[in-house]
């Protein structure tokens, strides 16, 4: 087998290239953030340095979604200089993680582009399925049950939910677990289309309070076209 | 010797070849051949305008964007003010009406992330993503 | 020094099948991981996703047991080659992506670390490769 006698340098030389980073040296290219249920934003400060011999002027840096800022001191980089790109995720409703991209557009032919990683673990606060229940006018009103749950790590401990239409009736009763509500949602009558808004407000103090809502609906049977 | 060498490699490569299409038989249905987004969740713009008053349109670009220009009757749901935009696009829905979802441009996530919260959270069962996003719907506009 | 190289085999064919498993039980991921590199399109990349893993797996099982053995250590040769060169080609193309080999058991390992395993399980395989020509 004596390809691997020249496959072998081969390959390391292909390893080896990838270690070559240009001159603009970042500390992470990859940050995970843990924003607390009452922070509005998630930010990330990507730390640089030019570790070369030539100043590096960084001509754009681009975020993956609109949801993402990023903002850079100064886009020139004299050798020994340290700086750092922030990036600022805008919390608003998302839920889950949320991976955003940075990618930084230099003048260093060894490194032209480098893509930072921002990845954000966003709490629960609260967790309402189904968001939307609805019935047809032809079917039996029978109550639906909408299910909230706290977060693991959530300060919530207790909701209040209202109706924006009387005759959509919501209740809110116990739970499965302890962090856990049933909503239970039904018409009084079905002889008028309803379309009520549920506001569910929880007890959590964060400024301003987080609201969530749910639709409940009394629909044509044929669609309302 | 290199006969007997090919003979196993081509005997290893074609032995994976059994568990793997039993396992893609298996998985047929829960992950797309085509492209990243499942095909039976993504719509062209000519399609998507051939359902007419059948499609409800979302916008799922930030609040500015919306302001600016959007597609006629388009709702306004992003993810920053997902809760308090909902109840909008869920009272203009009905079980007849396909939801188009489209963000900016064909790289944008923003419409895949809300198209799979309206099916989850929402429980909607017709959900489209637009292909090429705004981009693609200014493009067919010039037309 | 025999049960050195029984060692060396059960070593780089449990790592290949402790890969492929991890992957076969999640091919949708896999899948997203072959895109993320942006090297072949998805078409290709979803149908590798289902064939690879077993490949790896069945590789790593000819080395344990010793069928077909020089047959799985050639393909185990050329699969670390492409894991390595895509990751390498990756790299200068500014993607800092996760590599995928490992399913995502090994998201947390930097990319230094991750270029180390995969030369080291080069090197066993190299080795192992030395010795069955000797041995023949």
């Amino acid at each position: 087998m004596s390809f691997t006698k020249y496959l072998l340098p081969v390959l390391i030389g292909v390893c080896l290239t990838s270690f070559a980073y240009g001159q603009l040296k970042f500390e992470q290219t990859e940050l995970e953030l843990h924003p607390s249920v009452a922070d509005a934003n998630a930010v990330a400060h990507f730390k640089y340095e030019n570790t070369g011999s030539k100043p590096i002027h960084i001509a754009s840096v681009q975020t993956s979604c609109g949801c993402t800022v990023a903002t850079l001191k100064s886009n020139d980089v004299a050798p020994g200089d340290k700086g750092e790109i922030t990036a600022t995720l805008n919390i608003g409703n998302r839920t889950g993680t949320q991976t955003k991209t940075v990618t930084v557009n230099t003048d260093d032919p060894a490194h032209a582009q480098t893509v930072l990683v921002l990845r954000a673990v966003i709490p629960t606060l609260l967790e309402v399925q189904p968001i939307f229940v609805f019935w047809k006018q032809d079917e039996e009103m029978k109550p639906k049950v909408i299910t909230v749950k706290a977060g693991k790590d959530s300060p919530v401990t207790k909701i209040a939910v209202t109706s924006s239409d009387p005759d959509i009736a919501a209740k809110v009763g116990p739970g499965d677990g302890a962090k856990e509500w049933k909503i239970s949602v039904v018409p009084k009558e079905k002889a008028k289309l309803h379309n009520a808004t549920l506001t569910i407000t929880p007890d959590n103090p964060s400024n301003p309070p987080k609201i969530f809502y749910a639709t409940a609906r009394v629909i044509n049977p044929g669609g309302d076209r | 010797m290199r006969r007997f060498l090919l003979r196993q490699v081509l005997l290893l490569l074609a032995l994976a070849f059994v568990p793997a299409i039993g396992e893609a038989l298996y998985f047929r249905n829960r992950i797309s051949w085509q492209s990243p987004v499942p095909d039976s969740q993504l719509v062209t713009v000519a399609k998507a305008k051939g359902w007419g008053t059948g499609a409800l349109w979302v916008d799922a670009r930030p609040d500015e964007q919306f302001a600016q220009e959007h597609f006629p009757g388009a709702l306004l749901l992003n993810e920053d003010h997902f809760n308090q935009q909902l109840p909008n696009v869920l009272a203009a829905w009905s079980p007849d009406k396909k939801v188009v979802v489209y963000c900016s441009t064909k790289e944008c996530g923003a419409s895949r992330a809300i198209a799979e919260r309206l099916r989850g959270e929402a429980q909607l069962k017709e959900v489209f993503v637009l292909e090429g996003g705004w981009e693609a719907l200014q493009q067919a506009a010039k037309k | 020094m025999n049960w050195f190289w029984r060692v060396l085999d059960i070593v780089i064919g449990g790592i290949f099948i402790y890969a492929g498993v991890l992957k076969v039980v999640a091919p949708v991921r896999f899948a997203g991981d072959i895109e993320n590199y942006h090297l072949i399109p998805w078409t290709l990349g979803v149908r590798l996703a289902f064939y690879l893993p077993w490949l790896e797996i069945f590789c790593g099982v000819a080395l344990i047991v010793r069928r077909m053995y020089a047959g799985a250590l050639t393909i185990l040769l050329a699969l670390i080659v492409v894991f390595m060169s895509a990751n390498a080609v990756a790299k200068m193309r500014g993607l800092d992506i996760k590599c995928g080999c490992f399913g995502h058991a090994s998201d947390n390992l930097g990319f230094v670390s991750h270029v180390a395993l995969n030369l080291a399980i080069l090197a066993g395989v190299v080795l192992l490769m030395r010795r069955t020509k000797t041995a023949a």
